[in-house]
């Protein structure tokens, strides 16, 4: 009996250490950031260089009720009331917004991409219907938040918040009022405070932009993103940061600058960016005219190009001569000897792969369902922004140069795109099999490795300490997608110089902005 | 997301005469059982969610395996098993490519706690099957429907009840529930069950399964019907027009007819509703040679 029952424990006992899984299996969904405590409250942002606003005073805030007022009493009054009776969920509220709003907006506009990066499934006839902004919540969703939706989405909301934020900043120190845990000893900070005027509040304007703004570019995820305002306020006022006051006219603020943005995106071009059937076949003879393989789309049932007409979209930095100034030059032809050379080269790595290079593939894929490659690089950022402990303005510049580089790369990528409708190395040799999924439209240049210079770019000049780590990422960025099999060696070699020549405007804005 | 079904194919079919980890036999005592099995599946029509539909970007997939088995009899009483796959699978259309490797070695130990006579009709007897699986190569779990398998660490337990009657009859019901392990990802977020994840690590959901089989067994030969079910306690359902995720919620039924006879073993299983999963149509077939000490 002992015998037989030796080896059975045993037995259990080695599979349960094989098994080896811990006991805590959870896994928290955002990012763990402590409480934002500024390096430096930037008190000369008011009158940091504007980019779509004429200046800090082109909305106006009124001046606030003296500290002394009986008005303000009642608003410190209500702070005290509403501390005395804070639950749980609401200290979590104030703990997840502390650690700033630029931050945490960002965080959830990822995740909107994400939810919304998928394309549409064919008809039963074999057609794609198309995303339909008065019809959001329909099958198809709108948007299909693909990387240059994205890149544009990224780029709306940080430029808007950061414009925002200049203006609150002018007024902040116009009037120069204190945050109620500053002013009475009777209410707690329960976040760190810093020597920042409190009105107009920051965390209301931030939370205007962004509900105007998101209403716009993700009208499915409305009640979602009012939520998520409304929490930002709240937290702000029962942290004992701002008052009523400071939070309507920061609110106030926030919804007048989102409108200017608004307006600019109703008619930046990205209404018409899908095309039309006539657009398509036209695209195609171009390239037949000009003796080259045309791309095709290789999904089944095929499916229209990816926004052909992105590449007119208003960009930030850029005039449309210097978007097509900047262009490279065109691909090999799909009939020369380089052209044969590079397949040959896509279809040997992708056939040979070694587990690192697998994983590098993966690592960058973003394909559909994800943040895609420019919310990989706010990603990226977010950790940098917030070890260098930036205020909300700060945090807010170094998001609106990293996504205008990036919503501009997308224009000046797309256009190329569509340009010479190159096709994919599957469609030359279909020997190739791709690892990662097939994006749907035409290969040169490679978009991983347009957005990941032009981002590259702008963070070694905003965090010079860490260029080096930017550099290898933009590498390893751009080479996952010979590893992917779905580029070319000149795809991703002229996406990386196209990129870094965009994001220089981004970087001569910054050098010149008055935030040095 | 075949993945999980590879899995319990790749357990169901593994011997011959005593110890597949559900059924109501064992090897005897100082027995070595050493043995291949070959399996073929594949579907063309899957369920996206509960949304079953075909996709002419993959159009018929299929997952082939040859798996080594073997089993040694302890006592009369407890058995215990070793099985390795090598796997790989390819989409008949669109441009996805292939992926192969060894998947998971499946290490079990069956303990036979009753057997009794039961009226003047049979035997009954009852087990229980201690299973753990750890991936046996650094595969990929993230390019669904074609990895070769969800690269979670396993341990499952499961309780096994067995009626044989002297005719030569039988009926046996299994049941087990499987613990599973974080798996690492090669990327640093993901998006699945309405919400974004900033991590590389994925919470898999436990695994329950029943089976119930019917059969006939009469000398050399064994003839099992079978049903079962799979259901993972959580998860998220493939988003409309997405890619399948590790961590989904893979549930499906699925019928199964066995022929074993001396070494050799012949199946066929269907899968007959899913969730997440492919509606695979699968054939085995194996050997298997016992050698007595």
């Amino acid at each position: 009996m002992l015998s037989s029952r030796r080896p059975f424990l045993l037995t259990v006992a080695v599979v349960a250490a094989l098994s080896g899984s811990s006991c805590d299996n959870s896994i928290t969904s955002s990012e763990i950031l402590p409480p934002l405590q500024a390096a430096s409250v930037d008190s000369g942002a008011g009158s940091w260089r504007m980019i779509v606003l004429s200046g800090p005073t082109q909305f106006t805030v009124a001046a606030p009720a003296a500290e002394t007022s009986a008005a303000y009493a009642t608003e410190l009054a209500a702070i005290k009331t509403a501390q005395a009776h804070l639950t749980a969920a609401q200290r979590r509220t104030i703990e997840y917004w502390s650690a700033g709003g630029v931050l945490r907006w960002n965080e959830i506009v990822r995740g909107l991409v994400a939810r919304f990066s998928l394309p549409p499934a064919p008809r039963p006839d074999g057609t794609y219907p198309v995303p339909d902004p008065e019809n959001p919540f329909a099958d198809p969703q709108f948007p299909f938040a693909n990387p240059p939706y994205a890149a544009r989405a990224y780029s709306y909301v940080s430029v808007a918040q950061f414009e925002a934020l200049k203006a609150a900043w002018y007024w902040k120190f116009q009037y120069n009022r204190r945050s109620p845990a500053q002013v009475d000893p009777g209410v707690t900070a329960l976040r760190p405070m810093s020597d920042l005027p409190a009105y107009p509040s920051e965390d209301a304007a931030l939370s205007g932009v962004a509900v105007e703004m998101l209403k716009v570019l993700f009208p499915a995820a409305v009640e979602e993103i009012t939520l998520r305002a409304a929490e930002q306020r709240n937290a702000a006022l029962w942290s004992g940061k701002a008052a009523a006051s400071d939070i309507a006219a920061g609110l106030a603020l926030g919804k007048s600058v989102a409108a200017a943005f608004v307006a600019r995106a109703g008619a930046d071009g990205m209404r018409n960016a899908g095309g039309t059937p006539a657009l398509w076949q036209a695209l195609k003879d171009s390239a037949v005219a000009r003796g080259e393989i045309p791309w095709i789309s290789q999904e089944s049932p095929p499916r229209p190009p990816m926004l052909p007409n992105f590449g007119l979209l208003q960009t930030w930095l850029m005039t449309p001569t210097e978007v097509v100034a900047e262009r490279p030059a065109a691909p090999p032809s799909t009939s020369s000897s380089q052209m044969q050379d590079e397949v040959a080269e896509v279809r040997r790595t992708v056939d040979h792969l070694t587990r690192t290079q697998l994983a590098i593939a993966y690592k960058w894929n973003d394909g559909a369902g994800t943040y895609t490659p420019p919310g990989h690089w706010n990603d990226i950022a977010a950790e940098h922004i917030r070890d260098a402990r930036m205020s909300e303005v700060r945090a807010a510049r170094t998001y609106a140069l990293l996504n205008m580089a990036m919503h501009d790369a997308a224009v000046g990528c797309w256009g190329i795109k569509f340009l010479y409708f190159n096709p994919r190395p599957g469609q030359l040799d279909p020997g190739i099999k791709t690892v990662i999924g097939l994006p749907n439209f035409p290969a040169y240049p490679s978009g991983h490795s347009t957005f990941s210079a032009a981002a590259a770019e702008v963070l070694a000049y905003v965090f010079p300490a860490a260029a080096s780590d930017f550099d290898g990422m933009k590498e390893e960025a751009s080479i996952s997608r010979l590893y992917g099999g779905i580029h070319y060696r000149s795809d991703i070699e002229r996406g990386k110089e196209h990129g870094a020549r965009i994001a220089g405007y981004a970087v001569r804005f910054a050098q010149a902005d008055g935030a040095n | 997301m075949k993945a999980i079904r590879v899995l319990l194919l790749l357990i169901a079919p593994a011997t011959i005469r005593a110890q597949t980890v559900d059924d109501g036999m064992l090897l005897p005592r100082r027995a070595l059982g050493a043995g291949v099995v070959y399996s073929h599946e594949r579907w063309s029509e899957y369920w996206e969610g509960t949304l079953q539909r075909i996709n002419g970007n993959i159009g018929t997939v299929s997952t082939q395996s040859v798996t080594w088995v073997a089993g040694y009899g302890v006592t009369d009483r407890l058995s215990v098993m070793a099985v390795v796959p090598y796997v790989w699978t390819h989409a008949s259309q669109g441009p996805l490519h292939g992926m192969r490797g060894v998947q998971d070695v499946t290490l079990a130990a069956k303990y036979r706690v009753l057997a009794t006579p039961l009226t003047a009709r049979g035997t009954l007897r009852a087990f229980v099957v201690g299973a753990a699986g750890i991936p046996a190569s650094n595969y990929v779990p993230d390019f669904l429907p074609l990895s070769i398998g969800l690269a979670s660490r396993r341990f499952s337990g499961r309780f096994t009840l067995n009626f044989q009657a002297h005719q030569g009859w039988f009926l046996n019901g299994s049941a087990a529930y499987t613990w599973r392990s974080n798996v690492t990802l090669d990327r640093p977020s993901y998006y699945t069950n309405g919400q974004l994840y900033l991590t590389n690590e994925v919470a898999m959901p436990d695994v329950v399964d029943y089976t119930v089989s019917a059969g006939f067994q009469r000398g050399r030969l064994c003839i099992p019907f079978s049903f079962s079910r799979q259901r993972t306690l959580g998860g998220g359902d493939i988003r409309r027009q997405d890619m399948p995720f590790v961590s989904n919620r893979m549930d499906f039924g699925k019928a199964d007819v066995l022929v074993m006879y001396r070494g050799i073993r012949l199946g066929t299983s269907h899968i007959v509703s899913g969730r997440n999963v492919g509606q695979a149509t699968a054939v085995t077939g194996g050997f298997f040679h016992t050698f007595h000490f």
